[in-house]
């Protein structure tokens, strides 16, 4: 008996396509997403964004720019000169993550290297510093020998003019080598200080990165559900029936339209709401923008959840294809993992996704400061993503009755 | 409100599905008050008919009139549905589901008030109207059901199989609520498997077939055209057959249907003789029966030459 059920259960799933990609094509995919994440942060591919800038120009300064450039985890900017510029790019998002030489690197008083980091993209700026470390021993050894004598000095004091001169021809011959022995530990010293940059308080930066990234997540899981209703309604003759009077279906699919909407925007405000009870979140400055970044999020996963619904035969079908779709989303477009720690070619996907829109709206709206143009972009995305879902409910709905 | 032209007027009517041929040619009547029986075997028709007439699939020739009227937006004002199914929110009360769907069917807040306080007084749903749907009982369920499509006062009831899956006492109280719309003066299309409740139930009743509605007419008297005075006989055998019997089955005049241990023959000749018959030919039924033919007969006749058994169709 007991292996006539196993038979029942495996004959159950093999003939539910949707429960196999549920249990094998969903797991290896999200495996695949993240592995390529989590594995392009500890290799070369990844591909961090720097804004570099430097204070003057001087061989070592070129040499650690040059050392910089031939990284390969690393996209730098061309230099800037001024470190503002550098902290501009970086709080608007145009790179993941700023560097700017501000002294003489071989001084060791106070770190030459200041690394700007968004409080939402500390890893980035870790990453960042870990690299220069890692290339000051390896790429640039006569400056870190320099580094290391001169801290030797400032503890037993200075050089007798023949330990001088022995330490500048080791170091010369070090730089015409250009290669370090990647062996020796040698300290870089008080080389790099990691500071902030943005217009507000550190912690409030990831609560409205993440604030954002849950908020888009939860709606599309929610609007799928009530959506899925239409496909309850089909299957019990309520939309023949409606489908009759002088509503039509269309009355069906616009009166869900609406709820779905209503939910999304209270679901989205009880978020938010607690990221800004418990965290200090503060939306009065930018209210106007987060409730339209908030409606056009809700009017856009209403339109994806309708249109799924409607494209679907049963409600087992369109819950399938709903987990598959969110998950994905999610795991490409921010909600899991910040995008700037995928590989270049997860990044360019999670463009066509709304959870980068919906992160990057409230994200600009909310920390970068930014303003209505800035964001229309991504508003325009959702709105379009609504109006097409929409249309596709609608025309799907009359077509399906009539069948 | 009912208007005095015919609640339903079709007038060769020609549909097809796909690139089948469904409706041939279907004329058809409904009167005002009047209850008409829409009969025929599965994938018949009847479904594309009802579709057809309710809007949801276009016509390839042929007028519908409901009520005098033949616009779309018109027909949708005058048409009620009621599907197979229960199609009413379970988890809403009654009033609140004949709310909803006062509403969509373009009532005002204040007609549909009085319009659910007019059908629950008719239906009698005023006793469970705040009881949630999912709640009632089968035929409380499909009351409601009927409730929820005649708030807008249709011409034109369509009544898909009303009575699925309900005990007796509830049919016979859904039948006289039928009865008590149909004397208020909606025309009332009934689609239906259930030959027996036709024929207690319809006014007339008409037989789609091979793409065309015929005969049509009330079944008392299309059954004495079809059989006159005959009688028809009844075999109940507790087993199945085995062909040979089957064999002297049909040579005697009996055909099957709706299962290979009845069978059954409109014609001449006594209980006795037959039972002779039979004996002589070794084959002794469990039972035997003999009543005036119903409207089952006419249906086998119609779908099945003598002779035909279940099997074959299978075959």
């Amino acid at each position: 008996m007991i292996f006539a059920m196993l038979r029942v259960m495996t004959l159950s799933l093999l003939r539910d396509r949707g429960a196999l990609v549920l249990a094998f094509v969903l797991p290896a995919a999200i495996f695949l997403i993240l592995a390529s994440i989590f594995a392009a942060t500890a290799s070369d591919k990844l591909q961090l964004k720097v804004a570099f800038g430097a204070a003057s120009s001087t061989p070592s300064t070129e040499a650690f720019e040059r050392a910089l450039r031939s990284d390969p985890a690393l996209h730098v900017s061309p230099s800037l000169a001024n470190r503002d510029d550098v902290a501009a790019r970086v709080e608007r998002g145009q790179a993941d993550v700023g560097v700017f030489i501000g002294g003489r690197l071989e001084d060791v008083d106070a770190p030459p290297v200041t690394v700007l980091v968004e409080p939402s993209k500390t890893m980035a700026g870790a990453i960042l510093a870990g690299r220069i470390q890692a290339l000051v021993q390896t790429e640039l050894p006569d400056l870190a020998l320099l580094r290391t004598a001169s801290t030797f000095e400032s503890v037993v004091g200075a050089l007798t003019p023949e330990q001088f001169a022995r330490l500048s021809a080791t170091v010369e011959a070090l730089a015409r080598q250009g290669d370090g022995d990647t062996t020796n530990d040698r300290s870089s010293g008080n080389l790099i200080k990691t500071i902030s940059v943005g217009s507000s308080v550190g912690s409030n930066a990831s609560i409205t990165y993440y604030a954002g990234a849950v908020a888009i997540m939860f709606l599309l899981f929610s609007a799928l559900q009530s959506a899925a209703t239409l496909i309850e309604e089909r299957n019990s003759g309520i939309l023949d029936r409606i489908a009759v009077g002088p509503a039509g279906t269309d009355a069906v699919v616009l009166g869900k339209f609406l709820f779905v909407t209503i939910q999304g925007l209270l679901q989205v405000g009880v978020i938010f709401a607690v990221a800004a009870l418990v965290y200090h979140l503060d939306l009065t400055q930018q209210i106007g923008l987060w409730l339209l970044t908030s409606i056009a999020a809700s009017l856009g996963a209403a339109g994806l959840a309708l249109a799924v619904a409607s494209a679907s035969t049963t409600r087992h079908q369109a819950q399938t294809i709903s987990t598959f779709v969110v998950l994905i989303c999610s795991a490409i477009g921010g909600s899991m993992v910040p995008r700037f720690m995928m590989p270049q070619w997860l990044q360019d996907l999670g463009h066509y996704t709304p959870n980068t829109w919906v992160i990057e709206a409230y994200y600009g709206t909310l920390w970068r400061g930014e303003g209505l143009s800035d964001i229309l972009p991504e508003i325009f995305c959702l709105l379009a993503m609504a109006a097409v879902g929409t249309l596709v409910a609608l025309m799907l709905a009359r077509r399906r009755l009539q069948f | 409100m009912i208007e005095s032209a015919a609640a339903l007027e079709v007038r060769d009517l020609r549909a097809r599905y796909g690139d089948k041929n469904v409706l041939k040619g279907i004329d058809l009547t409904v009167e005002p008050g009047e209850i008409f029986g829409l009969l025929g075997g599965n994938g018949a028709g009847k479904t594309t008919f009802v579709r057809t007439i309710c809007g949801r699939l276009r016509p390839v020739a042929g007028t519908i009139d409901i009520a005098g009227q033949s616009k779309r937006q018109d027909l949708s004002r005058s048409i009620g549905l009621v599907p197979q199914e229960i199609a009413l929110y379970p988890h809403l009360t009654v009033y609140e589901n004949l709310e909803v769907f006062g509403r969509i069917s373009g009532l005002t807040r204040a007609q549909t008030k009085a319009a659910i306080e007019e059908v629950g007084h008719v239906s009698n749903l005023h006793e469970r109207g705040n009881d949630l749907v999912e709640t009632l009982s089968g035929g409380w369920k499909r009351r409601a059901n009927i409730a929820a499509a005649i708030l807008h006062h249709p011409a034109l009831l369509i009544l898909d199989e009303p009575m699925v899956g309900v005990d007796l006492d509830a049919r016979n109280s859904l039948e006289s609520f039928i009865k008590r719309l149909s004397t208020r003066g909606m025309g009332i299309l009934l689609v239906t498997h259930d030959l027996q409740q036709a024929e207690s139930l319809c006014d007339r009743v008409g037989f789609l077939h091979d793409g065309v509605i015929a005969p049509q007419g009330a079944p008392r008297a299309l059954l004495d055209a079809a059989f006159g005075a005959q009688s028809e006989i009844i075999l109940e055998f507790g087993q199945r057959l085995s062909p040979v019997q089957e064999k002297v089955l049909h040579k005697l005049g009996f055909s099957s249907a709706g299962g290979a241990p009845n069978w059954s023959r409109v014609g001449e000749g006594s209980i006795v003789e037959v039972s002779a018959v039979l004996q002589h030919a070794g084959l002794s039924p469990r039972e035997i029966r003999l009543r005036r033919p119903g409207l089952d007969s006419l249906l086998l006749q119609l779908s099945h030459p003598v002779g035909w058994t279940a099997g074959e169709d299978a075959a």
